[in-house]
């Protein structure tokens, strides 16, 4: 246990610099002040679209994608690249603590800028109607959704340098491209699935509005949930194994 | 007493008929040797193959084909042993943003050392670096990050260290400090393995020297041994002056020269006894009026030396 939170926290000071901090918070409230300053005056139907337009058009597709990859293709991968693995495997730990904490320090910095985003959004949002009940779904949808980044590439970092790069064409290409067009995919799309969560929590009247506008056929909460877990336990393991089996200099 | 000079009685690392290959490449090639109690050089060239070896012997990689045990298992399939075994690699491997302590501590944390705070403080006044304790090792010159590293390695008082090119990038000072270190820690009866392609390090820090080239087993056994078979290839003195074609030839009729090339104004002579041409070379010059500016044995040439051992076997 000492362990697992030495190296989550280890993990935490590597992929958060003081600019990366900065650059991302800074990033994670943008969708929020353009919210504020565009919504003004605007009445509560078309707040919502509004609102509704940065979730759904900023948020979700590319903040939340952008930071999670960026925050976990680091925690394995700089490892690798500053020569600092051999540091973490060669001690009496388990390999599965070791992958299991890499993977909970990426989590917890990805889901928190992530989350500071989107309570940011849902909080610019009540301000603007005094309607709260958006933040914690908000918040939820970008913490799973960041969950299933770190899934998929804390394991890329470690084999490829150019993680951050196929991570981008994957957001860009493959769920912004390939999955838009093909919407039985959507399941195969990270901030799909986050947003599944946030639909699955927000009112009817939200949910009602996500469904006019073309967000649709999202699976419901417990199923997203459970998918979630799957992948993050799958990962971890193909992790653990890659580290007990591969060469690792 | 084994009669194989690269088996020692009481192993603590076993490699028996090791190799490693890369794709096409073959980076160790057929190596049976031992390592006990004591500091033992892994000598070579650079590219010789000897961080392949390092890497091998900790689990970090795996031979092509052999078998390695540390204190009896292969480390891979029992991580337990690395409780016992300390690496300084010789690569970067330490976290820029962490000060010296704190990487210690880190590294104590994860050795599973219960006082954590006094065995990272031990290890650095160990590797003398308290002045620098608390500032960030991205501020660190290699060879504070060198101390550093080995420090992380003490920390968790293994039996067996296994360090690669440990005095690179250290100032004169460090170097004495680290080579008193690691022969105490020998003297102490702890394994240290040190790798180096500089025989001079290797020869004040350890009694016995495995020496290996395009990863085969060149030679092993004491220093002296290793000495010995080397002695039978004449040393190359570089010699500059002012009258190179003059001194080039007068130095040719000396017994002890076999031979002089002139490159450049500068002379490369060949000898079997360097004092003595020391010795003769500035009698020689003012013979001939000549003025020595640089007298140095070119010991860039100990590759040629490995060469020289392996066609030996």
């Amino acid at each position: 246990m000492r362990s697992l939170r030495a190296i989550t926290g280890a993990t935490v000071r590597q992929v958060l610099g003081l600019r990366r901090a900065i650059i991302f918070g800074l990033a994670a409230l943008a969708p929020a002040l353009v919210f504020l300053l565009t919504a003004q005056a605007l009445v509560d139907e078309a707040a919502l679209d509004r609102f509704l337009g940065m979730v759904v058009g900023l948020y979700f597709p590319l903040l939340v994608p952008i930071v999670a990859l960026i925050i976990s293709a680091s925690a394995l991968g700089d490892e690798r690249r500053d020569g600092t693995l051999s540091f973490l495997v060669l001690r009496p730990i388990p390999r599965s603590v070791i992958s299991g904490s890499k993977f909970l320090g990426a989590v917890l910095v990805a889901s928190g800028l992530n989350a500071l985003g989107g309570a940011a959004i849902g909080v610019a949002y009540g301000v603007e109607t005094g309607s709260w009940d958006v933040v914690v779904p908000l918040v939820v949808g970008g913490i799973v959704a960041s969950i299933v980044y770190a899934s998929l590439f804390v394991p890329l970092g470690f084999f490829t340098d150019r993680a951050v790069l196929i991570g981008l064409a994957f957001v860009f290409i493959f769920e912004n491209g390939v999955v838009s067009a093909l919407s039985g995919l959507s399941s195969l799309s990270p901030w799909r699935v986050g947003m599944s969560a946030f639909s699955g929590l927000v009112p009817d009247s939200v949910a009602a509005k996500l469904t006019d506008i073309g967000i649709a056929n999202l699976s419901g909460l417990g199923s997203t949930l459970s998918t979630t877990v799957i992948i993050t336990a799958l990962s971890i393991a193909a992790t653990t194994l890659v580290l007990r089996r591969r060469d690792l200099a | 007493m084994t009669s194989n000079p690269a088996l020692v009685e009481s192993p603590t690392i076993e490699i028996d008929d090791v190799s490693k290959w890369f794709g096409q490449k073959v980076a160790v090639s057929n190596v049976t040797c031992s390592f006990g109690p004591g500091v033992t050089g892994l000598l070579g060239p650079n590219g010789a193959g000897k961080t392949t070896m390092l890497r091998m012997l900790t689990g970090l990689i795996r031979p092509s084909q052999g078998a390695i045990r540390v204190l009896g298992v292969w480390p891979r399939t029992s991580p337990s042993v690395y409780a016992n075994v300390g690496l300084v690699p010789e690569e970067a491997a330490v976290y820029p943003t962490m000060t010296a302590r704190e990487y210690v501590r880190y590294a104590a944390t994860l050795s599973g050392v219960s006082d954590t705070g006094a065995a990272a403080n031990r290890a650095i006044d160990t590797v003398d670096l308290d002045d620098a304790a608390d500032r960030k090792l991205a501020g660190f010159s290699k060879g504070m990050r060198q101390r550093a590293k080995v420090a992380a390695a003490l920390v968790g008082d293994p039996q067996i260290l296994l360090l690669d090119e440990p005095l690179n990038g250290t100032d004169p000072v460090q170097r004495l400090h680290l080579i008193d270190l690691f022969r105490r820690l020998g003297d102490e009866g702890r394994t240290l393995v040190v790798s180096s392609h500089i025989l001079d390090e290797i020869e004040r820090m350890s009694d016995r020297v495995i020496a290996i080239v395009d990863g085969r087993l060149a030679a092993a056994g004491d220093v002296t041994a290793i000495r010995s078979a080397m002695s039978d290839i004449p040393y190359r003195v570089r010699i500059e002056t002012d009258r190179s074609r003059v001194l080039a030839a007068k130095l040719l009729e000396e017994s002890l020269v076999h031979g002089v090339s002139v490159d450049d104004g500068t002379l490369h002579v060949e000898t079997d006894d360097l004092a003595a041409l020391g010795g003769r070379v500035p009698a020689v010059a003012h013979e001939v009026d000549a003025r020595i500016t640089m007298f140095q044995p070119e010991d860039a040439s100990l590759e040629s030396v490995f060469r020289y051992l392996v066609r030996k076997r």
